[in-house]
């Protein structure tokens, strides 16, 4: 058998060895085995056959056998010869290939690429008729000459154009269009359409508008936005179009779809910004006629903010080249008749149509500086004159916001004070009326009764964009509405909502940014000058002072003012001998820690200043005041000192290595020689002011890094320190104190105790819990610190974790109620966010500590649960055992993120379910715990999992119980609070709102919602909730009854 | 629906004017430590509620609030209905001072029976323009909502604010009649237009 017979044999089933077969033909070839011309005329009898299949195979083989030569080895006389075989078999298989192979080869001619292009238009009459895929290589072949040979195509002319509008006539298949409108884009900007404009538009203008969807898991991933986008580059190709495209588009507006007017207004747009600005001028006045309708009656936001964007895209365009503005520009008659139309739609300003008005106002003014000025020419001096004969502060209010729109159009075009761009040489048109809007805006702001709140809103926005509009006020100018500002901040009562005090420090802030200098001139010394230097609690207005000190000093100037001016205050307050409130002190403190956080400390330059100031001498303040040496008592506050601690925390953390060790060194004895305090570790005597101290070194061992050297009472290990922490957690004190002492163990251990040492800590806890089962009681402190210490360790993942987990456990089956009541709630302190133990400290968290706190206790909780159930009411002397264990749960519940939760939903939910049962009133922060959870449930699966587990009528009904008020009788509190109460509504809403999202709607359609069995009940139940005595509550009610009303579709008619 | 707008370019309220009920005064005492402004930079100064267990428990400062009973207002009442939109533009009924609060009022059903809990709640409606034939529409979507959210014990009575519409009779009387508007209920079409105003209801 010839090649040519196994080629022709097995090239439908095996392209392998199809491909193998040409190889070695073309390998013959190259080595002159055979010669080209033997190879052609072995196709002699196939290729005149009658079954076109059986040519195309022929074909294919010699096209396989040319594409495996070496790309130089055709001569230019072979290639002019195969290009006429081909061109003359053109319709049967293979041949394209043949011919895309050649036409890449560097010896293909110009003459050639013509004769290839005409043999396709001549022979491809149809085309469309013919498969995809070789509709496909046609046009891809096409497409390739575009590339390779696009002037020999050029030189076609009209020729060329019209074979190929020919050619793609009808087509529909997504693949070809793109390959279609890609070709077609280049003929309509290369060649000479201006004969042929109508007939090339038509061409690509007959797929306006797009609808094709893709079929699901389409191979090709054509979206349909693909093929608007290449569509949309063909419309806008030339203006050539314009007097087709443009009123074509905008009769498309008269369309009922949403999606075709936004792929018309897209493809406008695309046609204003691509088409020359002589066309965009022909056209712009119709086009406003248009849109105007679209804006001003908007019915979808989309629609109205795309023809917002075409109105102001022409303006751009004809503001191109303008220098100087006059009446006779095209742009000035396209703007003509638009102000005419705002200016008659602000007539009446707070009417609906004047805010549309507005917008293209705005975005017209925007488009460039020329724009700007007729805008400004048009409209303002009407507008005030509508100001001054205004009838109404809602009139007038409406039209400081048009005022305040026009002003952000001039940001946009001059830029603030801190814009970097250059200036425009053009002088700001609003310039002109910069007295009569100083005087408007002050007047409104300042002049009228302080309940206008909202009219004052607006002036005060329309002030700040003038004093942050660049060169426009003078300094003396912006000073002025600063001091209007401090005013309303610190002279007028506070009214409604506080927005105008909310709207004057954002202001403030703004200002700072751009004039900082105003700030710290006119604001500084005036809010500074309102602190008192003393306060005996019984005014507490300097909050307000402190709270806007502290918003605008963002700047770094008046930031530093702000600290030492703060310092200074509380260095006066702590030598004070008389008594005062200590709310004060902890205010300053609170500012400074408030301006500190939100900087960038450890970039700051000044950090070791504040080192020194804060760290170093208020801590030696606070040793001094606990040894009881100190003027007052300030410094003795235990919320004082948290709040010095957080402070310190922040800059110790910001602070350089070598001063993080002399840190390590002065935890303990707070820079503070022995004379004048002796440290609390190792102390046999320390009395509750020293203890209290610890509150400050535990924020500062917070601070420190992991590998900090120096730390005290480390070497040779840490046992004897946490062994008297240990001590002192388990011993009764205050709660702020043990709070600091539960904190630095976890800290010791989670962060300081090298994983060698980790034995102390087990040890430690093993000491700390009795052995024998019976008799467990322990005391609550005992309790706190096992938890805090197995916090630390859980966190870290030490080994043990799950024997540590399992001890505390053990701990709810006491028989002694208060042992087991502490140690369940203690279980949110396990997982629980600290601030101090905490990732920006640098504890050691590992990422799956909660997945195994999760995975080893809920098991077990769940077993000991169905235990005590089964054991029923036998031992009545372990009655809270139960509600320990839900306690538990619920605590863990609260720390984990809802992801962990779901897979062991089914475990859960029974579980929950128990705890919604526990229909007493010290039960309430399980069930709050519960439901909140639940919410999350609800939220993230839908009903769907619920009704999995067959539990949406246990899960209805215990959630109705919930919501129910019974007026709290002379002992016993109400069972279900309002917050309660809010919660579970809140989960009924949540039950009905959530659309069980998984399933798609198609298998949803005849099916039943799962909650239709209980919505009569619930609707029933919820009417009853409406009469809550509470208003939150019979909101909440409100909106879940409102829900199942409109969520939960009754059952369809059976009356057919 | 009627094809053409009847009016189409209305009168709008700025929504910051719009009467809403003022946060009680304590919360804003409370600025600095409590929920205000240094709330971020101090995540939980009450250290202590940590102490006491998991859960801060402040059932104390609840149950102190839990007898202040607050009862059905006639600013509730307007909450309810003023976020219904109206039938022609999507802006809610309060915006365009269809409903306003001075037009809403509460009132014993029965003044001679003192004990009685029976609550009757009136809301004149102003349609935005004296013909406008969607004040039925608009009617029954706030007879709708109330029904919907106000316990059984309060009885509604929906009507046109007198002299602001030409057939306001004619309006009153099909609110008020029962077997009309449970009719009207029926009516899927008209129950459609309600359910969408309704919508922003939330």
């Amino acid at each position: 058998m010839s090649a040519l017979q196994t080629f022709l044999l097995v090239v439908d089933h095996d392209k392998q060895e199809a491909k193998q077969i040409a190889e070695r033909i073309a390998q013959d070839v190259e080595t002159k085995k055979t010669t080209l011309i033997e190879v052609v005329q072995s196709l002699g009898e196939y290729i005149n056959d009658e079954d076109p299949i059986l040519r195309g195979k022929a074909v294919s083989y010699l096209t396989a056998v040319i594409k495996s030569l070496p790309p130089r080895f055709l001569s230019r006389q072979q290639i002019q010869v195969l290009t006429t075989f081909f061109c003359d078999r053109i319709e049967d298989g293979g041949a394209v290939a043949g011919l895309d192979t050649l036409q890449k080869l560097d010896r293909f001619s110009r003459a050639l690429a013509g004769e290839v292009a005409q043999a396709i238009f001549e022979r491809f009459q149809d085309l469309q008729s013919r498969s995809q895929s070789q509709r496909f290589q046609v046009y891809q072949l096409l497409n390739e000459l575009m590339i390779n040979h696009r002037s020999a195509l050029h030189n076609m002319g009209d020729h060329s154009m019209v074979g190929i509008v020919d050619l793609m006539t009808g087509e529909k298949d997504p693949r070809n269009l793109m390959l279609v409108f890609s070709i077609l884009k280049v003929v309509m900007v290369e060649w000479d359409i201006s004969d042929h404009a109508e007939l090339l538009f038509d061409s690509v203008y007959n797929y306006f508008p797009i609808t094709f969807r893709p079929p699901p898991n389409d191979p090709y991933g054509i979206t349909a936005q693909d093929l608007k986008d290449r569509l949309q580059e063909c419309i806008s190709s030339t203006s050539l179009f314009a007097p087709h495209s443009i009123p074509s588009l905008l009769d498309k507006l008269d369309s009922t779809s949403p999606n075709v007017k936004k792929d018309a207004l897209n493809a406008l747009i695309a046609c204003i910004n691509s088409y020359d600005p002589d066309t965009v001028s022909r056209y712009s006045i119709t086009i406003w006629d248009a849109l105007k309708f679209e804006v001003l009656n908007a019915q979808e936001e989309l629609l109205s903010e795309l023809s917002l964007q075409a109105l102001q895209d022409i303006a751009k365009r004809l503001s191109e080249g303008v220098t100087r503005v006059s009446d006779q520009l095209p742009l000035a008659q396209y703007m003509r008749p638009i102000t005419r139309e705002c200016n008659d739609q602000l007539q009446e300003p707070q009417q609906k149509q004047a805010k549309p008005a507005q917008q293209i106002l705005g975005f017209i003014s925007a488009a460039s500086v020329a724009s700007f000025m007729l805008s400004v020419q048009a409209v303002v001096a009407p507008l005030l004159t509508v100001y001054q004969e205004a009838d109404g502060i809602a009139k007038q209010r409406a039209l400081l916001d048009t005022l305040v729109v026009l002003f952000d159009s001039a940001i946009k075009i001059f830029g603030e004070w801190t814009t970097r761009t250059p200036e425009t040489n053009t002088a700001n048109p609003l310039l002109e009326f910069k007295d009569q809007f100083s005087d408007i805006f002050g007047q409104a702001l300042m002049g009228v009764i302080k309940e206008e709140v909202s009219f004052r809103v607006s002036a005060l926005r329309g002030f700040l964009r003038l004093s942050t509009l660049r060169h426009f006020f003078q300094d003396n100018e912006v000073g002025l509405f600063v001091q209007y500002l401090d005013e309303i901040l610190l002279k007028e009562e506070s009214v409604g909502r506080d927005d105008l005090k909310k709207e004057a420090i954002t202001a403030l802030t703004e200002i700072s940014k751009h004039k900082p200098k105003l700030i710290m001139d006119i604001t500084f010394p005036a809010f500074v000058a309102t602190l008192p230097d003393f306060d005996d609690g019984t005014n507490s207005n300097y909050l307000s002072t402190l709270e806007s000190l502290a918003q605008i000093s963002v700047e770094k100037d008046i930031f530093e003012t702000l600290v030492r001016r703060l310092l200074s205050k509380l260095n006066v307050l702590l030598q004070k001998e008389q008594p005062g409130s200590v709310a004060y002190p902890r205010a300053i403190l609170v500012t400074i820690l408030y301006v500190m956080s939100q900087r960038k400390m450890d970039q700051d330059p000044n950090v070791e200043l504040y080192y020194d100031k804060i760290v170093v001498s208020l801590c030696r303040n606070a040793a001094v005041s606990a040894s009881g040496k100190a003027n007052n008592n300030i410094l003795k506050d235990a919320t004082v000192l948290d709040t010095l601690g957080r402070l310190c925390n922040l800059i110790v953390r910001a602070l350089p290595r070598n001063k993080q060790d002399e840190v390590a060194e002065s935890i303990y004895t707070l820079y503070s020689s022995a004379d004048d305090f002796s440290p609390v570790p190792f102390s046999q005597s320390a009395s509750d002011d020293q203890q209290r101290a610890m509150i400050i070194s535990t924020y500062l061992l917070a601070g420190l890094p992991t590998d900090c050297a120096n730390l005290p009472h480390t070497s040779p290990n840490m046992s004897a320190l946490l062994f008297d922490v240990v001590k002192r957690s388990t011993t009764k004190c205050a709660p702020a104190t043990h709070l600091a002492l539960l904190r630095h163990l976890a800290l010791l251990v989670n962060k300081f105790l090298p994983k060698s040492d980790l034995s102390l800590a087990t040890e430690l806890f093993a000491t700390l819990l009795p052995s024998s089962l019976e008799g467990k009681k322990l005391s609550p402190e005992s309790i706190k610190t096992l938890f805090w210490l197995s916090k630390a360790l859980v966190l870290r993942l030490a080994p043990k974790t799950a024997d540590l987990l399992t001890s505390l456990l053990s701990l709810l089956s006491s028989p002694d109620e208060v042992t087991s009541t502490t140690a369940a709630r203690s279980f949110a302190i396990l997982l629980g966010d600290d601030d101090v133990l905490s990732a920006t400290n640098g504890a050691n968290i590992r990422l799956l500590s909660k997945q195994r706190v999760f995975t080893t206790l809920v098991p077990l909780i769940s077993s000991k649960i169905r235990e005590v159930n089964v054991a029923g009411s036998e031992f009545p002397t372990t009655e809270h055992i139960k509600p320990a264990y839900l306690t538990a749960l619920s605590g863990i519940l609260s720390t984990i993120p809802p992801y962990l939760v779901m897979p062991e939903l089914p475990t859960i939910l029974p579980l929950l379910l128990q705890s919604l049962d526990l229909q007493t009133s010290d039960s309430q922060p399980v069930r709050t715990a519960t439901l909140e959870t639940l919410a999350v449930i609800i939220r993230d699966t839908g009903v769907g999992v619920i009704e999995e587990c067959g539990h949406i009528q246990s899960l209805v009904t215990r959630l109705l119980k919930t919501t129910e008020h019974k007026p709290a009788s002379d002992k016993a509190a109400s069972a279900n609070g309002p917050r309660l109460r809010v919660d579970a509504l809140k989960c009924l809403f949540l039950l009905a709102q959530t659309p069980a999202s998984d399933a798609p709607a198609v298998a949803k359609a005849g099916k039943l919602s799962p909650l239709l069995p209980v919505k009569a009940q619930v609707v029933r139940s919820l009417g009853f909730v409406l009469d809550d005595p509470k208003r939150d509550v019979r909101k909440a009610a409100v909106d879940a009854r409102g829900a199942w009303l409109r969520g939960v579709d009754d059952a369809p008619d059976d009356d057919e | 629906m009627a094809s053409e707008m009847q009016n189409s370019n209305p009168t709008i309220l700025n929504a910051a004017d719009l009467p809403t009920r003022l946060q009680p005064a304590r919360s804003h005492k409370l600025g600095i430590f409590g929920n205000g402004l240094f709330a971020s930079a101090l995540p939980s100064v009450d250290a202590s509620g940590f102490l006491l267990g998991g859960f801060t428990s402040s059932s104390e400062s609840e149950s102190d609030d839990d007898l202040l009973e607050e009862p059905i207002d006639e600013q509730e009442i307007y909450d309810l209905v003023s976020t219904i939109s109206d039938p022609e533009h999507p802006i809610s009924l309060g915006a365009l001072a269809v409903v306003s609060l001075p037009d809403i009022s509460i009132t014993p059903t029965l003044p001679y029976v003192p004990a009685s809990p029976l609550r009757t709640v009136t809301v004149l409606i102003t349609p935005t323009i004296t013909h406008c034939s969607l004040a039925t529409v608009i009617g029954l979507g706030v007879r709708v909502r109330l029904e919907q959210s106000l316990p059984p014990r309060f009885r509604v009575d929906v009507r046109i604010k007198e002299g602001t519409h030409s057939t306001a009779d004619e309006v009153n009387k099909q609110l008020a009649d029962k077997e009309r508007v449970a009719a009207a209920l029926e009516n899927g079409t008209l129950m459609g237009v309600i359910a969408k105003m309704l919508e922003t209801c939330l």
